[in-house]
């Protein structure tokens, strides 16, 4: 009776994570994933692809479906740029809520492009994905609110600012669980045993990368750091698979960041590749909505 | 007239979960004479995480409060995602890409990287980065996966991004060279660079 109610203390309560969210931090979401995009906007100089090698360029996702001609044109600096501020103003367009619906999936299609252009000279990384498919569950929500209340027949949808949010951290935690999946199905026991970490870890430092600390490749000298990478990929495999967990556990969200973050820094340090935009929507793995009344619905019974 | 209540299910939640995931493993084993194991294997896995969620109370009552429009946006946001990844294809349907990092073990050693490093008129050298020249490039593949035209030409390119960014001190020259770390390192020796063979040198300076 004591170790069941010692277990039930150590799993916490199981509630879904904002289910009781209300519009101010559906709001507060939006914003701060379209002020991210800005940024991320901001501070890329686009137009200076224009300048890279044709040869390395091999059209990703839409942009394969798109003319010669018209990746042409597009690939000059003035296509760049015109591409770079007409997504810049859209994005800005979409913080002030006016047309939602239609000015965020308008911002989805060129993100979209944008995300894809960028990845076309070279493999498309993983980084930010997460970010561009948040803009889609926006875009996509918004369109049902509109939908259910102009031919549903509803006054009012009560539940529907936990909508996107939970979709948002169900595909956050959904591609950690994919990648832990296709880790221990397709790579098997060899990639747990052997030094995999340690020739992946080389091989990152040695290429380089936007950050560069340059210690990467040093590692096989320090048998301590060599221990952690071994003994750290099977524990953070079990936490990708597990993600999931964070939806409906507060206790495992509480584990889940700080192992999580730590994984996401040594992988700054030791690999150069640093996944910012998933440590900012780890903002969304925190239950504001039942901490804050304010940014609960307003139909909610618990609402103080 | 009024329905009369539904008896209660006599099987513990658990052990219907418990029948499912069997009955599912034996799918999974019939099936995979015809779809490699890999796939079935992460299938399977992954029906069992989402049945789990199936049966999970709050989220019965969560999902079955949505309106019909929002329920379908919800399954074709997760459904893309889960389908992106059974198509191991990493590029053609974007964002909806397989999900892979770290997926198998590397048998090199040593580790090998070619990487351009330049020399300046005052004699510096210096690492030529796409990723940090071009920082809307995350990153790029491996070069020695390019035809010796198109390596030449993006030395020629990055050297003449980094002479933008530094007109005080230009590149002159751009080696290739093939950086190589082993595993484990060589005993007794300490090591300050990564050993490195010169295959290519590229004169920046004649302006060709």
């Amino acid at each position: 009776m004591r170790a069941s109610q010692t277990l039930r203390h150590l799993i916490g309560p199981i509630e879904l994570l904002h289910e009781q969210a209300g519009p101010r931090l559906l709001r507060l979401t939006r914003l701060g994933i379209f002020a991210l995009w800005i940024v991320k906007l901001l501070l890329d100089p686009l137009w200076r692809l224009a300048e890279m090698p044709r040869e390395l360029f091999q059209p990703v996702g839409i942009l394969a479906l798109l003319p010669a001609s018209a990746i042409n044109e597009l690939l000059t600096s003035n296509g760049l740029a015109a591409l770079l501020v007409f997504t810049l103003g859209v994005l800005v367009l979409a913080l002030t809520d006016k047309a939602f619906p239609v000015v965020a999936t308008v911002a989805a299609v060129l993100l979209t492009a944008y995300s894809s252009l960028i990845r076309s000279f070279g493999p498309a990384v993983h980084t930010d994905i997460v970010l561009l498919l948040a803009v889609y569950a926006l875009a996509g929500f918004a369109w049902a609110d509109w939908i259910a209340l102009k031919f549903g027949g509803k006054k009012s949808l009560p539940g529907a600012s936990s909508y996107p949010l939970i979709t948002i951290v169900a595909m956050l935690c959904l591609s950690y669980c994919l990648v832990g999946l296709s880790r221990t199905v397709a790579g098997g026991l060899s990639v747990f045993t052997g030094d995999t970490m340690e020739v992946w870890t080389i091989d990152a430092s040695l290429r380089g990368y936007y950050f560069n600390t340059n210690i990467g490749w040093h590692v096989p000298e320090w048998p301590a750091v060599v221990f952690m990478l071994r003994s750290g990929l099977p524990f953070i495999t079990l936490f990708e698979i597990t993600a999931p967990l964070c939806l409906v556990s507060s206790h495992y969200r509480w584990i889940f960041i700080p192992v999580m973050f730590s994984f996401h820094l040594l992988s700054l340090l030791f690999m150069n590749i640093f996944f910012f935009d998933d440590m900012l929507l780890y903002l969304l793995l925190v239950d504001w909505s039942r901490r804050y009344p304010a940014l609960r619905a307003p139909s909610h019974p618990e609402r103080a | 007239m009024t329905n009369p209540a539904r008896a209660p299910s006599r099987l513990h939640p658990a052990i219907v979960f418990a029948i499912i995931c069997l009955c599912l493993a034996l799918i999974i084993w019939l099936v995979s004479y015809a779809v490699p194991l890999t796939l079935a294997g992460q299938a399977y896995l992954l029906l069992i995480v989402l049945l789990a969620f199936r049966y999970w109370p709050p989220m019965i009552r969560w999902v079955a409060s949505m309106p019909v429009t929002h329920r379908v946006v919800f399954g074709v946001l997760i459904g893309s995602m889960i389908l992106g990844h059974y198509t191991l294809n990493g590029r053609t349907y974007f964002p909806y890409v397989v999900w892979e990092i770290f997926p198998f073990a590397h048998e090199d050693d040593p580790v090998t990287c070619r990487e351009f490093i330049a020399t300046t008129e005052s004699g510096n050298k210096v690492r030529l980065l796409v990723e940090q020249l071009f920082p809307s490039i995350v990153q790029i593949g491996p070069l020695d996966g390019y035809s010796a035209e198109t390596t030449e030409h993006l030395a020629r390119v990055l050297a003449k991004a980094y002479n933008q960014q530094h007109p005080g001190d230009p590149v002159w020259r751009v080696d290739l060279m093939v950086m190589a770390v082993k595993l484990p390192p060589p005993a007794g020796e300490s090591r300050a660079q990564p050993s490195c063979e010169l295959l290519k040198r590229y004169d920046i300076s004649s302006g060709q």
